[in-house]
């Protein structure tokens, strides 16, 4: 089985912030937490400007699940990232160890009250029943169990954001890359290669 | 567009990008104003396309292209004129297509002439080489889309910049074809339709001009007596003159010379139902307009800001309307196309859908009975909204309204994955039919027309020539359609694809339908008689005319030379705030002009009213942000935008902040060159040139320093609050349409 990625394709995002919203809407996240973020480098610079959407990026062998001292990470099948709200004493050590500043320490309600820390979940709820209003409550809408893809990648204006088993996922990076045919596939995807420019 | 090409619509559609080569971006910000168009643009990328971004602001949009050229605001025609004379010179220019399709192309290229690439630069303020650069590339690379929008229009000479850039593009013979084309992108939806059911205050719907003929037409369509509806007018002439524009009502409230215009009255009441006026230039005359009307009614979803902004204590009301998702019926997209809606949930609390207001008004003014009498059209009631489409599909010919259905377009709604997003072709059950059947939609049976002005296709498939309908002043000085002017031809010398009739003709009219080979019978003859095909409510003329391949309002030539204009060749004139006041004397701009849309406009004498750039020395671009829409009184209500932009900002290159001592962050005032004052935060940003500062267009709720934030009914006021930056725009508007200057403005700022 494959596993669920999400690819933020950088010759498309246009800092539009559609992902963020439509994030903050389907799971009514309150204001101050942000599970996904829109970051621009270089504004404003002939040729250097670039943007890229970024969230919890469900890593393999993910470094805040290792640093978690009461283990509330657990990865499902499928590679997404999941923690559970009840075990989560809020230490923040998941925030110093996640190289994406991924994880939100909110400081009102469920999502955050100070100590609980809350995440992208792929739309993919967490360890309460499954849809149930618990769920909701605690991590939002479960799209995965309805068989949607989330709902950032299913609202982005200009399809840069793309969402799903990362074979499909490669399999559409792997066409655009083609169809531009510029090497975009063999070029570094990070900061280097933005400061140069390309 | 309309008086060069025939209509004033966009050409082609988004989808058609994606097989364009090169796209030249100029007075446009998709990326912003137009996210999800954005993506057919980077697809279009993909496909190989040239993306070329010209503006005065490095902008998100820029940020994507392959090649950005910065410009001074308002200099557009000088760096198309450059643009033409290059293609000239190097013979890129498609001579075949402008002899067989455009009227006194010549002029133009003798107009070109002094726009060498030294004083394109100079006018401009970019450098030659990276024009030449601009120009190579655009020229070179076939086919060529053009997009624009308010970067254009919303200038004292939009105008001509909406007439060259598609003369700019018939020299390269990219109108009429797949892949090119003059993409005019509106600002939200259904602004297309807005104007095609003639929310303007000269014309009727579907463009109709208001004389007495298209009354006469309308009384027919209407099903009322047209001496009735002259009498709810105070004269006759007042029934055929063009009323106030948005930007020009506040004068006839506050300047009492242009009573004269308005039938010795000032305006006296205002109804504005949705549309955000605090967007206008000079915000503060605005202010004192409403201040001083005897009545003004909002209706809207949100309270109006500028509601908000007036000082008035009594005889104002708020209406509250229902927002998009609680309503229903057609709405018209940036291509022509149109779409059916339905309704999401029922309106909430007091809120009425506007057509239930205005029947209410229609009710307690007397007239409900006349104003619905064609809704019914001799039936005892009328079902909403589908008869007021139909109602359109009767009466709107000019540019084809008749095939739009509710039917059809009901059809398409439940069948949108039916379609093509390339060539808006659909399939199954919606075969022979474009999505949202763009306009001209001839009947029910013709597909609509994605890509206007095709010759290389028929009639029935989208095909047609440019219009036909040109008029000139005839002996009693009332227009009549001439098919030449100066001894050349108007008419095309080609034609579509499968036309029984070879070269140009005139408009369909029953005199001369049968000298293009058609034949009626004595009947139909009897019935058609002296009509034409834009008032024949048997469509007799229309239908004769597809089946012989025809396009209804004939097939003409475009016009490179707009006779009837104040410059029939566009031409550069510089800002009437202008930054550059050396150039003002060579490129000066328009005697004053009285009764412009009922309104006295100064133009000579406010450029030259003084040295305006010695004392406001920042030339100002304004624009929208992403995170909001139009005035923001919608998206500012809206927590999680507000989170994102939730302040007003003014960006500012951090070499001219240090001029005058302004760290990142610092509040500033920024002074207009009329009265208006605004105090923001200055944030430094690369994306601005160094003499420039850019605002959002996108806040209200603070006023010169102060909060209005009592102002609003408890409970109303939006998340985010900030200056409007049209306090400090300058005064000026467009010599044909009026539309305000907003982007050309000067000011002066200091450190608050
Ligand atoms: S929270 Fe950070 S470390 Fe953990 S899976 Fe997400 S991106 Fe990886
Ligand atoms: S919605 Fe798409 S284009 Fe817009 S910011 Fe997010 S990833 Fe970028």
């Amino acid at each position: 089985m494959s596993r669920m990625k999400f690819y933020c394709d950088d010759y498309r995002c246009i800092d539009c912030n559609g992902c963020v919203v439509a994030c903050k809407e389907a799971h009514e996240i309150p204001v101050g937490v942000n599970r996904r973020r829109v970051i621009t480098i270089n504004e404003g610079i002939e040729g250097k400007q670039k943007s890229l959407s970024v969230a919890c990026m469900h890593c393999s062998d993910a470094p805040c699940q290792k640093v978690c001292p009461t283990d509330c990470f657990y990865i499902r099948t499928d590679g997404i990232v999941l923690h559970d709200k009840d075990k989560c004493i809020g230490c923040g050590y998941c925030l110093y160890a996640c190289p994406f500043g991924a994880p939100q320490f909110g400081h009102e309600g469920i999502f955050g009250v100070k100590g609980v820390m809350d995440k992208c979940t792929f739309c993919a709820g967490g360890p309460d029943e499954t849809l149930s209003e618990n769920e909701f409550e605690h991590y939002g809408q479960n799209r995965i169990a309805e068989g949607k893809i989330p709902m950032c990648a299913s609202m982005c204006s200009t399809k840069a954001l793309i969402a799903g088993d990362a074979s499909e996922v490669d399999k559409i990076y792997e066409y655009r890359t083609a169809k531009r045919g510029d090497n975009t596939s063999l070029k570094p995807y990070g900061w280097e290669a933005y400061n140069n420019g390309k | 567009m309309a008086n060069t090409l025939g209509y004033g619509g966009m050409t082609n559609h988004l989808g058609d990008m994606q097989n364009s080569k090169v796209i030249l971006i100029m007075g446009a910000n998709p990326a912003v104003n137009h996210p999800v168009g954005m993506q057919h643009i980077l697809k279009g990328k993909e496909n190989g396309a040239k993306i070329i971004s010209i503006d005065p602001r490095y902008t998100k949009t820029s940020a994507h292209a392959d090649l950005f050229a910065r410009i001074r605001t308002g200099t557009d025609i000088a760096f198309l004129y450059g643009m033409i004379r290059y293609i000239v010179k190097n013979n890129l220019h498609d001579k075949q297509y402008l002899d067989e399709r455009v009227f006194d192309w010549e002029s133009i290229v003798v107009e070109a002439e002094q726009y060498t690439p030294d004083v394109v630069a100079n006018v401009c303020g970019c450098t030659a080489e990276k024009f030449l650069e601009v120009v190579k590339l655009f020229a070179e690379n076939s086919p060529g889309c053009l997009i624009w929008n308010q970067g254009w229009t919303q200038h004292t000479i939009g105008t001509s910049n909406t007439r060259l850039g598609p003369i700019m593009q018939m020299f390269l013979g990219n109108i009429g074809k797949v892949g090119g084309g003059c993409n005019i992108l509106r600002g939200h939806d259904n602004v297309q339709g807005a104007s095609d059911m003639a929310n303007l205050s000269d014309i009727l719907p579907g463009y109709y001009p208001i004389n007495e003929g298209s009354w006469k037409y309308y009384s027919g369509q209407w099903q009322v007596d047209y001496e009735w509806l002259k009498g709810r007018f105070k004269t006759k002439d007042m029934m055929e003159k063009k009323g106030f524009a948005l930007s020009t009502w506040p004068w006839g409230v506050i300047d009492d010379e242009n009573a004269a215009n308005n039938a010795g009255t000032p305006l006296k009441a205002l109804i504005c139902i949705g549309n955000g006026i605090s967007t206008i230039t000079m915000t503060h005359k605005t202010k004192e307009a409403l201040d001083k009307l005897d009545l003004v009614v909002f209706i809207d979803p949100y309270v109006n800001d500028a509601a908000v902004i007036t000082d008035r204590t009594d005889n104002m009301f708020l209406l509250p309307a229902a927002s998009q998702v609680e309503s229903s019926g057609s709405v018209a997209a940036t291509n022509r196309s149109y779409q059916w809606r339905s309704q999401v949930v029922k309106p909430l609390y007091e809120a009425k859908e506007d057509h239930e207001i205005l029947f209410e008004f229609a009710k307690r003014l007397g007239f409900y009975e006349e104003f619905t009498r064609s809704l019914k059209n001799g039936k005892p009631s009328y079902e909403w909204p589908e008869d007021a489409t139909r109602e359109f599909n009767r009466a709107v010919k000019t540019i084809g309204l008749q095939g739009v259905t509710p039917e059809r377009m009901k059809r398409q709604q439940e069948n949108w994955a039916l379609f093509d997003p390339l060539t808006l072709r659909g399939s199954g059950v919606v075969e022979g039919e474009y999505y949202g059947l763009p306009w001209p939609c001839w009947s029910d049976k013709h597909p609509g027309t994605p890509i206007m002005y095709r010759t290389d296709v028929s009639v029935m498939e989208g095909g047609m020539g440019f219009r036909a309908g040109w008029t000139d002043k005839g002996p009693d000085g009332k227009p009549v359609v001439v098919a030449e002017k100066n001894g050349q031809t108007l008419l095309a010398v080609n034609e579509p694809a499968g036309s029984r009739f070879k070269g140009g003709h005139l408009e369909i009219t029953a005199d001369n339908i049968e000298s293009f080979g058609i034949t009626l019978t004595a009947e139909e003859k009897e019935k058609v008689k002296g009509k034409n095909w834009k008032n024949d409510n048997t469509y007799i003329l229309v239908n004769k005319a597809l089946e012989a391949g025809l396009c209804p309002y004939g097939n003409g030539k475009a016009r490179a030379r707009a006779w009837d204009w104040a410059d029939q060749l566009p031409k550069h004139r510089e800002p009437l705030h202008s930054f550059r006041q050396d150039l003002v004397a060579k490129y000066p701009t328009f005697e004053d002009k009285k009764d412009h849309y009922r309104t006295n406009i100064r133009y000579a004498s406010e450029q030259n009213k003084q040295n305006w750039v010695a004392d406001f020395p920042i030339n100002v671009v304004t624009g929208r942000i992403v995170e909001h829409m139009g005035t923001g009184t919608e998206t500012r209500a809206s927590k999680y935008l507000a989170e994102l932009a939730g302040e007003m900002y003014a960006h500012i290159h951090p070499t001219l902040a240090k001029k005058y001592g302004v760290d990142n962050g610092d509040m500033i005032w920024v002074h207009g060159t009329g009265e208006g004052k605004i105090k923001v935060k200055a944030v430094y940003s690369y994306s601005v040139a160094e003499t420039d500062i850019f605002m959002p267009q996108n806040f209200s709720g603070l006023w010169s320093g102060k909060s209005l934030v009592d102002k609003y009914p408890k409970g109303t006021a939006p998340y985010a609050l900030g200056e409007n930056s049209n306090q400090v725009t300058s005064y000026g508007y467009d010599i044909v349409t009026a539309c305000p200057e907003t982007k050309c403005t000067l000011v002066r700022i200091e450190k608050a």
